[in-house]
């Protein structure tokens, strides 16, 4: 039986963003800026005992410089925020899809966190090939949509690519029985955003908001635009964009009543 | 640097503490009210057309999964290395498994007919702005039109829209439509080659 009165859940969710550091500084110079960041990280996240920790990277496959610093700085933060998990948010690798292209655009970026058994949740983006949903390190199991479950939040992956009749009614009959305490979605194109490179994709959003109002899903997170933004909460969820993971678009964020923090 | 890396840092992490309260409970319109109107006005020579293109799909998905029995069994923990190797296996094995495949074996003259004039519907009015911009924004000017060919790796596959989707006639969960400027063209998912296409799909 479903629980009404819910118990406070804390809930800690890192979005890892951009660096504004400029195109074609080399990865020797990314890593000794890390380390000199290292002994500034500043964290005001609550990390309390038995919260779930989550790292949060969208468009990350771009095998740069930038996304390796990004890589980086993620390694440093888990000194002090020790997540478990990454959500991929998309666009995992731009471009080819050789078996090399794997290690120079993912495996090797994050090949730390990989070592420290951080398990990776992908979907896929509008640049990345389906076959990717039998990659391991990319946990979607075979499937282009997926939930999985930590303590009393269950994520949904989706594929914003292809929202078909059956993924719709996939994600209806999943939430329907959902009796988790918290429910995020995600996947890669954004149905709210302030950026300039794509903006707000209201085709989708009119599609799948009704079924996240209707079974009370919590938080939805998306990439696509290369930026960071924290949307001001729509008819109560909370919308994320986190896409700049490994090609930032700089000050692509206009000035919008969506817009609750943005870079 | 000192300073920007600071800042930097400072946006790179956001709290959110959420408390649970009292869930939004708000209007909804189901997908299904949708698309029950949407079916009352298919003409029952449409849904003969729907119900042969979808038999044309089902033949083809015939064939590809009769190739795919043939081929060593792919993990859905694969490394890249045997992703690769399945992709490419696959494709080759197809490809000669369909020699004389052309333009129009699934999308014939009368599911072209259908499908234009869904898209049509679709693809009008200002508030379909956006829709035209999703399609014709994405960067898909390297992909040749060729039947029993791959779709080129690294070009963008452009978002289907959701709100276009449902009106298609549905595919199996083996291939997908995908818009390359006006034409739409039927790809496979997992070996990423070009089933059929038909031309000036989009108004």
């Amino acid at each position: 039986m479903r629980r009404f009165v819910f118990s406070l859940l804390i809930l800690s969710l890192v979005i890892f963003g951009s660096l504004p550091i400029s195109h074609g500084q080399s990865a020797a110079i990314g890593s000794k800026v890390a380390a000199r960041a290292n002994s500034s990280l500043k964290l005001t996240l609550p990390v309390k005992e038995g919260s779930l920790r989550f790292a949060v990277m969208g468009d990350t496959g771009s095998g740069t410089d930038k996304q390796r610093q990004v890589a980086n700085m993620m390694v440093q933060y888990r000194n002090i925020f020790p997540f478990d998990f990454v959500l991929m948010m998309g666009d995992n690798l731009y471009g080819s899809e050789s078996a090399k292209d794997f290690e120079t655009k993912f495996s090797d970026v994050y090949k730390v966190l990989l070592n420290d058994k951080v398990k990776f949740y992908a979907t896929l983006g509008n640049h990345d090939l389906p076959m990717q949903i039998n990659y391991a390190n990319f946990n979607m199991n075979g499937k282009e949509y997926y939930r999985f479950k930590k303590g009393n939040v269950a994520f949904y992956s989706l594929n914003s690519n292809y929202m078909d009749k059956k993924q719709l009614a996939w994600l209806e009959s999943e939430l329907a029985k959902d009796t988790s305490d918290w429910k995020i979605c995600f996947f890669h194109h954004p149905p709210y955003s302030s950026a300039k490179g794509h903006g707000s994709d209201q085709q989708l959003r009119e599609i799948v908001e009704p079924i996240f109002l209707k079974y009370g899903v919590n938080v939805v997170l998306a990439g696509h635009d290369h930026v960071y933004e924290r949307i001001k909460p729509q008819k109560g969820i909370y919308y994320f964009v986190s896409g700049a993971g490994g090609r930032l678009r700089e000050s692509d964020v206009q000035t919008s009543p969506l817009v609750g923090k943005s870079n | 640097m000192k300073h920007k890396i600071k800042r930097s840092a400072s946006l790179l992490l956001t709290t959110l503490v959420f408390s649970m309260g009292v869930l939004p409970i708000l209007s909804w319109v189901g997908i299904a009210q949708v698309q029950q109107k949407q079916n009352s006005q298919i003409s029952t020579m449409d849904k003969q057309t729907i119900s042969a293109f979808e038999n044309r799909v089902k033949n083809y998905v015939k064939l590809r999964n009769q190739v795919k029995a043939k081929l060593p069994k792919l993990s859905k923990s694969s490394t890249p290395e045997q992703l690769e190797s399945y992709r490419k296996s696959f494709e080759e094995s197809l490809r000669a498994a369909r020699v004389g495949a052309k333009r129009g074996d699934v999308f014939n003259t009368e599911g072209s007919d259908y499908i234009r004039r869904t898209l049509k519907s679709e693809f009008k009015g200002k508030d379909r702005a956006q829709l035209r911009e999703i399609v014709f924004d994405a960067q898909t000017q390297a992909v040749k039109l060729r039947v029993n060919y791959p779709y080129p790796e690294p070009t963008e596959l452009v978002e289907m829209p959701a709100t276009v989707l449902l009106n298609l006639p549905q595919l199996p969960k083996e291939i997908k439509y995908r818009f390359v400027g006006h034409h739409l063209l039927l790809v496979d998912r997992d070996n990423n080659l070009i089933i059929d296409y038909m031309l000036d799909a989009l108004p």
